[in-house]
């Protein structure tokens, strides 16, 4: 999930908490708030009351002893004014039923005694509850209806602003990470942001990308140093061999350095290898060839045919579509190609059988190279193509793991793509998939 | 023939000195530029071996020299740099071949006798076998009238290679060097090559029997002539 989507999803989910809490306690606080408010109107009005008391005297109330009450019309208030006994007190506001005209109603109710002319006196002021509590349904209504826009106008604000924040790590994802392609990197571009922590981790990853070049570009160096430092002194050993061999020596003399000629080429090819692959990578091949994919194949056939028939393997070469294969280098893709019918020998089973074929696939030109030999166990397959990671089916083969690489290589500087499907003991099918680049058309339909 | 060797590693001068001089060839040796200025000024070469990595003088320049002091003379270069530009370069400025270190000593004569075969047109390569024709420069192989066809390319290389050095034995080191050089595969230690002799051998037995193409037993292999 995306970073955004799940902050915006995060305020919305913290905010719908927040607001359902609130709702289920809006009745209670609601309630709460009218009934203080009431209550304060009821001393109000006791206060006005004993206000005319004191200033008009009782009589405007009581005349005669009698009690005084009075109510409006729908019984929502009431007020009675009463002589108690002189030792009677009370000063409470309270909820109780009063009966009214054969009604019982809820009333909240204001008790207040107070003493005038030396007679006790009860004051009640009623207001019934009923109509207290008629305002919290509404209320409740409102408070959901203004509270859910709220909530919906702040999810579209979080999520107008959380894209805008965040915009520069798309950036810096998009054309810092995904769009480079090891080890080939392009040129530092600054993100523009205001936000230091995205300033941070764009500079931290510049650095990173930089540090990562440097050693892939220390790499090739070396390796290219190496083998080139190697060619002299290899040279020199080899030429002091040959010359040996012109010697008048025994015979059993010169199968010794047969052994050691054979030590020697060894070294050879591995520093020739490995040269190879440095110079690939650091480009210094050509692309200017243009050969078509029979003839290319039909001459990794004469140079390899000894081979098959050295272990009676069968070789199939079908080129159901054929093309001209434009923008390569013949030498590399020959030897790409060699290698990949070679080892199709080298692991295959006596007697066994490899399949070449070069056709269209969709839109795109590929030739596949499948065997019938020992295949390539799953979790070997992953490191197939690193640098002298022998795989143990090698191990009791003539050879010391540059096979692969070399086809990396050679597919990676004229972008082919390669795919591997392999099962132990079954097989293996190497694919080349060749760009449009090299393969200049598509398929005639 | 004259052999000027310009190569500052000391100790590959004096092999190849020593190989040619085996194989008639009058050496001199150079280990540095400068001295090797001097000397294309003032003598006269056949050949000129010329290594591009001296530390003292831009190889390239010193081709350009010996192409003006001794437009006769074939320049064969020597050097570990195997660049596209290098090679393209050294044989644009005149040098008439190119081997990349580390070379075999019999490459190097091959090409050579290639070389002084072009200079002086020699084209009746032509050497006769116990009754077979090995034509070099058509690259056929004909007896009594009637042309070997089945050989193929490769096997026609090995023949007319081991011809080039006949009377010697060459270990499978040297002839897989020379027939497969320019494929880089993993495996170094590959015996092919008995199998293209055993299929030579088969060929050529259909018309009569091969007995020049001798087997050198735990060695190698070798053609035996007296032409």
């Amino acid at each position: 999930m995306k970073l955004t989507t799940k902050l915006t999803l995060f305020n919305a989910i913290s905010k719908l908490v927040i607001v359902t809490l609130f709702i289920l306690l809006l009745p209670n606080i609601i309630e709460n708030i009218n009934k203080s408010y009431n209550d304060s109107r009821l001393l109000k009005q006791k206060n006005k009351l004993l206000q005319i008391v004191k200033e008009k005297g009782i009589q405007t109330y009581i005349e005669n002893g009698e009690s005084y009450g009075m109510y409006l019309p729908l019984k929502e208030e009431y007020i009675s004014l009463d002589e108690v006994e002189p030792g009677y007190h009370l000063d409470t506001i309270r909820d109780e039923q009063r009966l009214v005209e054969r009604d019982t109603i809820d009333y909240r109710i204001l008790s207040h005694t107070f003493k005038v002319d030396n007679k006790n006196y009860l004051l009640e002021i009623g207001k019934s509850t009923e109509t207290i509590g008629e305002t919290t349904g509404p209320l409740q209504n409102i408070a959901f209806q203004l509270l859910l826009g709220m909530i919906l106008l702040t999810i579209l604000a979080d999520q107008i602003f959380s894209t805008y924040i965040l915009r520069p790590l798309n950036i810096i994802i998009k054309t810092k990470l995904i769009g480079n392609k090891f080890p080939k990197f392009t040129v530092y571009k600054e993100v523009k942001t205001s936000t230091t922590d995205f300033q941070l981790l764009d500079l931290s990853i510049h650095k990173m990308v930089e540090t990562i070049e440097t050693t892939f570009q220390k790499e090739r160096e070396f390796i290219s140093n190496a083998s080139h430092e190697l060619m002299t002194p290899i040279s020199i050993l080899q030429s002091k061999i040959e010359n040996m061999f012109e010697l008048d020596i025994a015979d059993e003399l010169k199968v010794r350095l047969l052994e050691m000629q054979k030590i020697l080429n060894r070294l050879k090819s591995i520093t020739k290898t490995l040269l190879l692959i440095s110079q690939i990578e650091n480009e210094q091949f050509l692309k200017e060839d243009k050969i078509s994919a029979r003839y290319l194949l039909q001459d990794v056939y004469d140079e390899i045919s000894i081979r098959l028939q050295d272990r009676n393997i069968s070789l199939a070469i079908l080129v159901i579509d054929d093309v001209e294969l434009i923008n390569v280098n013949k030498f590399l893709l020959f030897n790409m190609l060699f290698n990949l019918i070679n080892n199709a020998i080298k692991y295959n089973k006596p007697d066994g059988e490899i399949t070449v074929s070069a056709q269209w696939v969709k839109n795109n030109y590929t030739i596949s190279i499948a065997d019938t030999g020992i295949g390539i166990a799953d979790e070997e397959l992953p490191y197939i193509f690193n640098r002298f990671k022998k795989l143990k089916q090698s191990l009791s083969q003539d050879s010391f793991g540059l096979g692969l690489p070399i086809v990396k290589s050679i597919a990676v500087f004229h972008k082919i793509g390669i795919n591997v499907v392999s099962e132990k003991g079954e097989g293996s099918t190497f694919t080349l998939t060749f760009p449009q680049k090299v393969t200049g058309e598509l398929p005639a339909k | 023939m004259n052999v000027l060797i310009i190569e500052d590693e000391k100790a590959l001068a004096h092999e190849l000195e020593l190989f040619l001089v085996k194989n008639n060839y009058i050496c001199e040796v150079s280990n540095n530029g400068i001295s090797a200025s001097e000397k294309i000024a003032v003598n006269l070469y056949d050949f000129i071996l010329l290594d591009l990595g001296l530390p003292d003088y831009e190889g390239l320049d010193l081709l350009k020299e010996a192409k003006k002091a001794n437009p006769e003379a074939a320049c064969i270069i020597l050097t570990a740099r195997a660049e596209v530009n290098d090679r393209v370069k050294g044989l644009d400025l005149g040098a008439d071949d190119y081997l990349a270190k580390p070379f075999s000593l019999l490459e190097l004569q091959s090409r050579m006798q290639a070389i002084t075969r072009r200079k002086f047109g020699i084209t009746q390569n032509i050497i006769e076998l116990d009754g077979f024709l090995v034509n070099l420069t058509e690259r056929t192989i004909i007896y009594q009238d009637q042309a070997v066809n089945a050989i193929t390319k490769k096997e026609f290389d090995l023949i007319a290679y081991m011809l080039l050095h006949k009377n010697r034995t060459l270990t499978r080191a040297q002839l897989s060097e020379h027939i497969w050089g320019s494929v880089i595969n993993d495996d170094y230690d590959s015996n092919f090559i008995d199998a293209h002799i055993k299929n030579i051998r088969k060929k050529l037995s259909t018309f009569a029997p091969a007995d020049w193409l001798e087997t050198v037993r735990g060695l190698g292999y070798r053609i035996k002539t007296n032409v």
